[in-house]
């Protein structure tokens, strides 16, 4: 039995009225929406496309050419396809159960469109798209991509037939995740069947939230986590339990707070104004390269 | 209502001292328009300018093509307006409409008298900004008529660093006198050029 102190629940957030970004993410922002980038530090933005259900078209839906620097993007995607091409001439398909860990640091340019063969078809598409921060000395490394697909996941079994644990990045009970991380980061879907319950612990000071992507659990008890809501928890303690009311899914997150400033401007987040104002004029002249619309 | 850009602008450009601020804050009237909104049809008089606080507006004219020539974006902290129109009291043959939801201060007679009122000096700083405002529509003319492509571009993101990634290619070559694919072959020889991966 772990003996380690509760981790209380800051607060429960219910889900905000959505938002296009382009015309293919329909999402709900939680960060900063629901606090702010220095509180959950180091996850500095998490946009959540709940199930949604995008009709046939010839015309793939998504965002147009952007850039990023500063950070890297998570795309984890749990219904529907995503494919990306960028400007160092990467590209891929991000498929149901995977995820893309997209490390932007000195800069990319890239577009992300719904895959041309689903966009055909339509249907339910269910997405979170979350930036994490890089420590300043690797805000402006090389750009990188870990593909996962999702056989590649680390899997934990829970016991008595409860479900399982993927483990995306981190650590989960002596199981290390699959992305490489550049802060101490872990990412997990937690998959409960109806009825189990399972305890998660991480160091206090670790910035900890919970995103229901599916079904509802208790949490720590006594406070309801329905479906879309994202659970924050304070820092005065380690330990939680969830406890699956139907057959969940649970995105937790955990991560140290890199405690750097802070200087965010649309797409590029970096510690000081004067990085950012260098930051748009290196996209304005052509050095984050060049990617057709 | 909490205006931090426009506040920014009365006290530094404008040259009042937080007191003089909080006198003329109550004079204060401001307008919102959602994106695709109209501020200025042609064939209105128009009335007063424009602070944008936040958002972005673009000034523009049809040609007798129904083609959009953009003379101006305001984004934050830009003043926009028929100077002309608002001046001489005529129908404006221009438009004014918003690109992104936007939150405009409104700058009209009565506000401007209530700003001199507490601060004689501020006929000056104003008369400073049309003086400015000529000065960089000499230097837009110029540009427009004799520099290539790549130097207006280069002088439109040095003087709007962030529009790039707030507004459609297709309006900044309008901006800038070109077609939308010699906007493109513009940022590709930029990125040839600097681009190193």
């Amino acid at each position: 039995m772990k003996t380690n102190k509760l981790r209380s629940i800051e607060k429960v957030t219910q889900p905000g009225t959505p938002h296009f970004v382009g015309d293919g993410f329909r999402v709900h922002n939680f960060i900063p929406g629901t606090s702010t980038m220095q509180r959950m530090d180091p996850f500095i933005m998490l946009d959540y496309n709940s199930k949604y259900n995008f009709p046939p078209t010839n015309q793939p839906k998504g965002v147009g050419v952007h850039p990023h620097r500063g950070f890297e993007t998570v795309t984890i995607a749990y219904r529907g396809r995503v494919e990306h091409d960028d400007s160092s001439g990467g590209g891929g398909i991000i498929g149901e159960g995977d995820v893309q860990w997209m490390t932007a640091a000195s800069g990319v340019l890239h577009k992300e469109f719904h895959e041309t063969e689903w966009s055909k078809r339509g249907g339910e598409f269910q997405m979170v798209q979350l930036w994490v921060n890089l420590p300043a000395k690797d805000k402006m490394s090389s750009p990188k991509y870990q593909a996962i697909v999702n056989s590649e996941i680390t899997k934990v079994a829970l016991p008595d037939n409860g479900g399982e644990v993927e483990v995306i990045a981190g650590n989960y009970e002596g199981h290390k995740g699959s992305a490489s991380t550049f802060s101490p980061i872990n990412m997990f879907n937690v998959k409960l069947k109806k009825g189990a319950k399972t305890e998660l612990s991480f160091p206090e000071n670790y910035t900890t939230a919970l995103l229901m992507v599916e079904g509802d659990a208790k949490v720590n008890g006594d406070t309801n986590a329905p479906q879309d809501h994202f659970v924050m928890f304070s820092n005065n303690g380690e330990t939680f339990t969830v406890e699956a009311l139907n057959d969940t899914v649970i995105l937790v997150l955990s991560g140290e707070p890199i405690n750097e400033p802070i200087a965010a401007h649309g797409p590029f987040v970096m510690n000081t104004q004067e990085e950012l104002i260098e930051a748009f004029q290196d996209f304005n002249t052509g050095k984050f390269g060049y990617l057709e619309d | 209502m909490s205006l931090p850009n426009f506040r920014k602008f009365l006290i530094e450009k404008g040259g009042l001292s937080e007191e003089e601020f909080s006198q003329v804050e109550p004079f204060i009237k401001t307008k919102s328009v959602t994106s695709y909104e109209f501020l200025l049809k042609a064939g209105e008089v128009c009335s007063h300018s424009f602070f944008v606080e936040q958002g972005v507006l673009r000034f523009y004219a049809l040609n007798e093509e129904g083609k959009e020539n953009i003379l101006q974006f305001a984004t934050e902290s830009w003043i926009v307006s028929d100077r002309g129109s608002v001046f001489f009291q005529e129908p404006s043959t221009y438009y004014i409409d918003a690109i992104e939801d936007t939150l405009t201060v409104v700058l009209d007679d009565a506000f401007i008298s209530e700003v001199v009122k507490v601060n004689s000096n501020f006929r000056i700083q104003n008369e400073k900004l049309l003086q400015n405002h000529i000065r960089h529509l000499y230097k837009r003319v110029t540009l427009l008529i004799g520099a290539t492509a790549k130097a207006r571009y280069l002088e439109f993101v040095n003087m709007y660093p962030d529009i790039m990634l707030r507004v459609p290619q297709w309006m900044i070559a309008s901006y800038l006198g070109i077609t939308p694919e010699s906007l493109s072959r513009v940022r590709k020889a930029l990125a040839n050029e600097n681009f190193k991966p």
